[in-house]
């Protein structure tokens, strides 16, 4: 009887295990040789010559690589090396995030990804000719994550550079951004820091070291070769004692001395350092200086990694898909303006944008990652917050092809008419069709004001009538747009959304990057997603919950009295 | 050592199966069972387990013994202090968790495949029954195998083009821009799409889109987009006849079994 049991449980789980199994494997692809994967795989971005130029080419950028070159970005090599088999593999498989380069880990067989590794480096004779393998970037000096060494990477950041274009903090907007061209003559945009989940070989504290070090081969990426480090030659505390002598005003004639012989240390290493690249053979003592000097530079260079580590979030935010909504906060006073502090103890929702491909002019690359929103109501109005990155501030730019003005702006859509029911139908999702949908309409060039539309179609909106309901702040600092957005939950406007607690209403967002040809239709986009204005939690919760814990009590000493009197029956 | 009340050993399979299929199996092994799955689960064991000592009168004597002992006997009466303390505090937070949860939105439910028209058109011009309509091209793949390659090829051309954005590189739905719409894009690698319908099917779902689906099939979320715009007849045929090519399936020819 009990073994019977026990077989059917244990049937039961073997049933589910087996089940869910079932779903989750794949079979392993047919294998076949390098050439016919890539043509099968690759040749339509990469070209059957693998010049980058396969028919998806002409509508994207980053644009596929051109294989004839041998120009790699991602690499475990030094400068001006080769990558190795192995660091082309792992691209392969991996894929290159915030680029349409595709992962192949699922697509391709480990066999197959070798054979076309095999394959594509036929293209450039450079590999055939290299005598010897590629020389790999020593990792074994990695210094710890402190904030000692985020601060020291920090002050890197600047000393060399890499503010110019990164910015400030990170989020690509640097002065020269815009201006940047590949090798091959292509826009470049500089990464944006703050998002590590877009950066081409990954966001490890490692392969960030590795991009330093060894450059991103074709990219308007400069390689932070060892002699472009300010101060190379000399140790931490000497060259920041030169750069604090370089930015005296005035220097006292035992400064002048120190840092004149600093300068000679200095002249003396990059000396070194341009003789080897030269081929000249080293003397014991330069080369004691040479490695000495370099040693510094790793040094540097993994406090660097860990200061560009910090600037951005462990990983990508969860979109806010399914439960995880935008849940508007209630609060009993006035709701804080842009620059209050209480936007701090809210959570931003992140809303990923994707390029505008469904109705021409379309925009395949997009440059704006997502938008971040946070929103506080009280009994009568509701303030919403909204964050954007955009690497340039675009006010009034003329579109070069089709004479149109181009500015940054952000829409926020709503249906009219909230669905009742989840089965009512909801406007199109594209600025509404049949059914019109209500849009917050604001642009760089007027930043304190908010047009209200109706729409019904991407192409067919209209400014309401009745304007000036919503009270509007926004800034653009250090590549970041704030938008601050109030109005009153209900409004005598019949075009426009009125507002109730606990009710859920589809939201849904476009964004336009002037810089990046956003205009009209092309533009970054999302489907429809979910606000809600938050219920105050009911204060049943303060009753029931005892309530239930109190009859539990008494139930258990009413059985136990039933049991004893039961018992004494018996006896 | 003592042998384990009949009590103990239900209390135990019941707790044990729970913490194997939420964190051995959900966990360990990684294939999350969702809530209501463990929770059916867990009463046809409770049912199992039910049945089973209630066969026999001496069973369920054997089981109700430790049961009772607990209620009433002086030896236990630590045991009782601490459940009386114990269950209404358990109790206490499981409905608290339950009133202050936060209400979530409700799911929509979408038909993937809702019924097509009757007829198939191409912007106004009508092809015919959507029953009836076949590819134009498919009969090359067997009597001209050139000219079946060069439309495939043009398929893949239009694919790329235009369509691996959303639906991947491998036609397996996941495009660098998928992830990010709801409802995801199609994938085709799926054994249960192509087979399931004609090219007729498909040639309406291409040309007509999101926008074009009944209401069944939420056509206001779909980001698929409207190609008869973009896109000539033979254009949508090719990319079609390229889906098929590139998966292995074959399309459902009609009178086959739906
Ligand atoms: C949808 C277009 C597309 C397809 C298909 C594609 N690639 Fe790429 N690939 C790209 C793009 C775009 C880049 C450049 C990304 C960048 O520079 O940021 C790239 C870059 C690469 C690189 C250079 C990596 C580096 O370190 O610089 C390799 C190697 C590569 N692809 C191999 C392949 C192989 C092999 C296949 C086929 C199995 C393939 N690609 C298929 C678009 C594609
Ligand atoms: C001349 C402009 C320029 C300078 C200076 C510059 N970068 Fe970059 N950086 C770029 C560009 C452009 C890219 C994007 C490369 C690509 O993928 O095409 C980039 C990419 C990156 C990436 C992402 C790598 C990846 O895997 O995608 C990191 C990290 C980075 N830079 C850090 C730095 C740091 C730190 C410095 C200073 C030491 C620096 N950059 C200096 C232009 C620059
Ligand atoms: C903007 C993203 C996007 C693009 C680009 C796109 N699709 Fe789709 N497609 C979708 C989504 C989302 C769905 C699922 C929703 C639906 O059925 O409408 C879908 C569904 C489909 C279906 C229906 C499959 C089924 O199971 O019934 C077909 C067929 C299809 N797409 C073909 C194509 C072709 C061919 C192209 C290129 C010419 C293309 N799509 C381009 C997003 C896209």
């Amino acid at each position: 009887m009990r073994i019977r049991t026990v077989a059917l449980l244990l049937t039961l789980f073997g049933m589910l295990i087996v089940f869910n199994f079932a779903h989750a494997q794949n079979a392993p692809e047919a294998s076949e040789k390098g050439k016919e994967v890539y043509e099968n795989s690759c040749a339509h971005c990469h070209g059957t010559e693998g010049r980058g130029d396969g028919s998806a080419a002409e509508n994207l950028l980053p644009k596929p690589r051109d294989f004839t070159r041998g120009l790699y970005k991602i690499r475990s090599t030094g400068t001006g090396e080769l990558p190795t088999d192995q660091d082309l593999f792992d691209i392969i498989t991996e894929g290159m995030p915030g680029s349409s380069m595709p992962p192949w880990d699922t697509a391709l067989s480990a066999n197959d990804r070798w054979e076309v590794v095999a394959y594509i480096k036929t293209f450039y004779d450079g590999f055939k000719e290299a005598e010897t393998s590629p020389k790999q970037i020593n990792l074994s000096g990695k210094v710890a994550y402190s904030e000692q060494s985020v601060e020291t990477g920090k002050a890197l950041y600047t000393e060399l550079g890499c503010v110019e274009c990164h910015g400030n903090i990170g989020r690509g907007d640097g002065t020269s951004a815009p201006d940047l061209t590949d090798e091959w003559g292509f826009q470049s945009w500089p990464a944006n820091l703050t998002q590590g989940w877009n950066f081409r070989g990954g966001s490890d504290t490692e392969d960030i070291f590795k991009r330093f070090i060894g450059g991103l081969a074709g990219s308007a990426m400069p390689a932070f070769e060892g002699d472009s480090f300010p101060g190379f030659g000399l140790t931490a505390e000497e060259s920041s004692r030169m750069i604090e002598l370089d930015n005296k005003d005035e220097m006292t004639e035992a400064e002048e001395e120190e840092s004149a012989q600093l300068y000679e240390k200095y002249d003396a290493a990059v000396d070194i350092a341009l003789n080897l690249a030269e081929g000249t053979e080293l003397s014991a003592e330069e080369q004691q200086i040479y490695d000495d000097a370099m040693r510094v530079v790793y040094e540097k260079s993994w406090h660097l990694a860990n200061y560009v580590k910090s600037l951005m979030p462990e990983k990508r935010p969860e979109p806010a898909i399914g439960n995880n909504v935008l849940r508007s906060q209630y609060i009993q006073d006035e709701l804080p303006p842009m620059d209050d502090a209480a936007w701090g103890t809210l959570e931003a929702r992140y809303f990923p944008l994707v390029g505008q491909i469904v109705i021409e002019p379309r925009q395949f690359n997009p440059t704006i990652d997502a938008v971040n929103v946070k929103s506080f109501y009280n009994d009568t109005e509701v303030a919403f917050l909204f964050t954007w990155d955009d690497r340039t501030h675009t006010t009034d730019e003329t579109d070069e092809e089709t004479g149109k003005t181009l500015e940054d702006a952000l829409a926020v859509q709503f249906p009219v008419k909230v669905p009742q029911g989840p089965t009512a139908p909801k406007p199109y999702f594209l600025w509404g069709g049949r059914l019109p949908v209500y849009l917050w309409h604001w642009k760089a060039s007027a930043p304190e004001q908010v047009t209200e539309l109706t729409a019904k179609g991407i192409n067919n909106a209209e400014a309401q009538a009745a304007q000036g309901e919503l009270h509007v702040q926004s800034t653009y600092t250090n590549g970041q747009y704030t938008l601050w957005v109030k109005r009153a939950l209900k409004t005598e406007d019949k075009k426009d959304l009125q507002l109730e607690p606990g009710v859920f209403v589809p939201i849904a967002f476009s964004a336009w990057d002037g810089a990046n040809g956003d205009v009209d239709t092309k533009r970054v986009m999302t489907s429809w997603y979910t606000f809600v204005l938050e219920p105050v939690p009911s204060s049943k919760r303060f009753i029931y919950p005892p309530l239930i814990a109190l009859l539990s009590v008494g139930f258990l000493f009413g059985l136990r009295a039933f049991v004893q009197r039961r018992n004494s029956e018996e006896i | 050592m003592k042998k384990l009340s009949l009590f103990t050993i239900c209390l135990i399979i019941l707790v044990g199966s729970w913490v194997f299929l939420r964190f051995v199996v959900g966990g360990i092994i990684s294939v999350p069972i969702p809530g209501s799955v463990i929770a059916m689960y867990m009463g046809l064991i409770i049912i199992a387990i039910l049945v089973h000592i209630s066969v026999e009168d001496s069973l369920f004597q054997e089981f109700r013994r430790p049961i009772l002992e607990t209620l009433v006997e002086d030896k236990r009466r630590n045991h009782r202090r601490v459940l009386v303390v114990l269950i209404p505090l358990l109790l206490l937070g499981y409905t608290y968790s339950i009133i202050a949860q936060r209400a979530n939105p409700p799911g929509s439910p979408r038909d993937a495949h809702p019924s097509p028209p009757l007829e198939l058109t191409y912007k106004d011009e009508v092809i015919g029954t959507m029953q009836d309509v076949v590819n134009p091209f498919r009969h090359y793949e067997k009597d001209d195998p050139e000219a079946f390659s060069a439309h495939v090829e043009n398929g893949k051309r239009v694919y790329h083009q235009n369509c691996f954005y959303c639906h991947g590189d491998h036609l397996d739905g996941q495009g660098h821009f998928a992830p990010y719409l709801q409802p995801l894009p199609a994938n085709f690698q799926d054994p249960g799409i192509i087979p399931n319908f004609q090219e007729s099917f498909f040639f309406w779902r291409i040309a007509k889109g999101g926008p074009g689906l009944p209401a069944a099939g939420t056509p206001w979320d779909s980001a698929m987009p409207i190609w008869e715009n973009t896109l000539t007849q033979d254009e949508i045929w090719d990319v079609i006849l390229f889906l098929s090519h590139y998966t292995g399936y074959q399309f459902r020819t009609f009178g086959e079994a739906h």
